[in-house]
């Protein structure tokens, strides 16, 4: 079990009349990739910058190492951050840039000279020294900002949606290079997004975040696999959602028919949202299936087809590598561990 | 927009007439002996550059260079911090202070000079509410505190123009990075505000380099200014051989230093932003 770095007890912080978080807690391990994800307005950024510093809680305690830094300024904590729209200094080239933070500290200059060279190397901008960060593209100002944090060390980076502006490709590619980074450096990097695949594919824990809530907290695997409520199955990845009741354990009713599923433990009739990841549904003829629908529309995703199939009045999603005809008859299979079921949330 | 062309025609032909025609003419003058009647006869000459030779008219330049970089130095040590604190401010505030800035230059400058000779007499309505005699009309006091009173809104208002677009964030990122308030403002602040700094410093050095109303006022005629000179030389038209000869080379010298310092502003300011 890895080490608690930061963790956030009781943070109250209003601005104004809004209070965007409430007796929030959360705790962060050492050299751990989590991401905060929700839409906008959840209190993510809010979050990350009250582990910067660059705003402090109204109530509560955030602790660093075992230390309560709510005093510290930005410039006391061993945290550095990489900002939305990058905040590269346009007064400077890319080498006094990255070398910023070094000069501060006073370090001898042959030492930032190799720092910022292996720096540069790690990010991919070798024989970018001289550059003025304006003639830049998108993405190797991004490198920068990248380059400018990490080469302080710090034990935590802070990435404030860091690829919002970089076109969908190059945002892959630095996904991945991100990821790869905090590997071969081992600093905790704490990210904060509303992009549902950004946070699916480099985090090591996500964390949802809504109305300066936390949802869930899990993996990838565990937050798409078994979401807690409605808001969680929607938010990552595409669903179908359908109102229900459990009949009984391991037996549950929507959509007019009763299925076999994996829950128990819930009361009699007891009302919940049943999600079904369109991917989870398989075709067979429709003699020997218990869902039977006409295909309404089709689309070409590339990898797959993205399908509506109406079921008595009920639109089901499906994501198929198998074409169908608009019109045809089809039937549908899922299988019990591919019905998640969720308690209905209880509206304030 | 195209349509719109014709319309700006009148104004071009003021420019020419009003702007480019005397310029010419003051070269013309400036390197011949010829009065203005008999341009037809020009030949090409140096003799009015003896101007510079004369102590009296060496006394003024020196004067006016001297006053006008101790007038930008102080504007500079005392305008930057304004135009700092302003920026701080909230939006209203902030709307209040430099509408105070303002509001005095909506005031003819006779006028404001009129005000502050009562201020240095002896024996005005000033000595009399505040029960303080400051009678220092006539000397190089009163026109130093009289040039900063006339030209330090011009220091302030380039640098708050380019600190209040600063972007907050590359102050946050400095401070992310470890530096403290004094290092970000030396690395960061100050050298992004550099363009509104030549802006402040060219827009309070040129008028107070080339004033000739405010040495007249507040110096008596005692303190001898570039200024003054050049309008001397040209009412005295007529009356002192080649004098409207001299007073033009004076102001083309002047002129050059326009012109330098138009270049280098557009040079520190490539969009204009600090110029108002």
């Amino acid at each position: 079990m890895s080490k608690k770095l930061i963790e956030l007890k009781h943070i109250k912080k209003s601005f104004g009349d809004l209070t965007v978080l409430d007796d929030f807690n959360l705790y962060i391990n050492e050299n751990e990739f989590i991401t905060l994800l929700g839409p906008s307005g959840c209190g993510k950024t809010t979050c990350l910058r009250l582990i910067g510093g660059f705003e402090s809680p109204d109530e509560g305690s955030i602790v660093f190492d075992g230390k309560i830094i709510n005093d510290l300024e930005p410039n006391q904590r061993e945290i550095n951050t990489c900002f939305q729209k990058y905040a590269l200094f346009p007064h400077l080239n890319v080498f006094d840039n990255v070398a910023f933070g070094l000069r501060i500290k006073k370090v001898p200059k042959a030492e930032i000279e190799d720092r910022v060279k292996s720096t540069l190397k790690l990010v991919k901008l070798e024989g970018y020294s001289n550059r003025m960060v304006s003639t830049l593209s998108g993405g190797q100002q991004q490198r920068v900002a990248i380059a400018r944090a990490i080469i302080n060390r710090p034990k935590v980076l802070l990435l404030d949606e860091p690829l919002g502006a970089l076109d969908l490709k190059l945002r892959q590619e630095m996904q991945y290079e991100l990821k790869e980074m905090q590997r071969q450096l081992g600093i905790t990097f704490i990210y904060v997004t509303h992009d549902q695949e950004e946070a699916l594919t480099m985090s090591d824990i996500i964390v949802i975040m809504n109305e300066g809530n936390i949802l869930q907290i899990g993996s990838p695997e565990d937050i798409y696999n078994e979401p807690k409520n409605r808001f969680v199955a929607q938010f990552i990845g595409e669903s179908n959602i359908f109102d229900g009741t459990m009949v009984d354990d391991y037996l549950v009713k929507f959509c007019g028919r009763e299925f076999k599923c994996v829950d128990k433990g819930f009361e009699e009739n007891e009302p919940v949202d049943v999600v079904i990841r369109p991917e989870d549904f398989d075709f067979v003829p429709p003699s020997k299936a218990k869902i039977v629908g006409v295909v309404d529309s089709l689309i070409f995703k590339g990898v797959h087809y993205e399908i509506n199939i109406i079921v008595d009045g009920h639109e089901y999603t499906i994501h198929t590598t198998r074409y169908r005809e608009i019109g045809d008859k089809v039937g549908l299979v899922v299988e019990p561990q591919n019905i998640h079921i969720m308690k209905k949330e209880i509206k304030q | 927009m195209r349509r719109l062309r014709p319309y700006s025609i009148p104004y071009f032909i003021w420019m020419a007439i009003f702007v480019l025609v005397p310029t010419i003419l003051l070269l013309f003058l400036a390197f011949s002996d010829l009065n203005l009647y008999r341009l037809s006869a020009f030949e090409f000459r140096f003799s009015n550059f003896t101007i510079f030779s004369e102590p009296f008219i060496q006394r003024a330049l020196f004067n006016s260079f001297f006053y006008a970089l101790i007038v930008t130095l102080i504007s500079f040590l005392v305008g930057y911090p304004v135009a700092f604190y302003i920026t701080t401010l909230q939006e209203k505030k902030k709307k209040f202070l430099i509408a105070l800035l303002i509001l005095p230059l909506w005031t003819n400058m006779l006028v404001r000079l009129t005000a502050w000779e009562r201020i240095f007499s002896a024996n005005s309505i000033f000595s009399d509410v505040f029960g303080l005699q400051i009678p220092i009309l006539g000397t190089e006091l009163a026109v130093v505190i009289g040039l900063l009173a006339m030209y330090l809104p011009f220091m302030i208002f380039p640098i708050f123009s380019v600190l209040d677009k600063l972007d907050t964030k590359l102050i946050e990122a400095s401070k992310d990075l470890g530096a403290s308030d004094t290092q970000t403002f030396l690395r960061v602040i100050f050298p992004l505000s550099l363009g509104g700094v030549v802006s402040g410093f060219i827009m309070t050095f040129l008028p107070s380099l080339t004033t000739f109303a405010l040495p007249e006022v507040l110096g008596w005629r005692k303190v001898p200014m570039i200024g003054m000179e050049i309008q001397k030389k040209f009412i005295l038209e007529g009356l002192q051989p080649f004098s409207i000869n001299q007073g033009a080379l004076i102001s083309i010298l002047i002129m050059l230093f326009s012109i330098a310092s138009f270049v280098l502003i557009t040079k520190v300011d490539k969009e204009g932003e600090t110029l108002i």
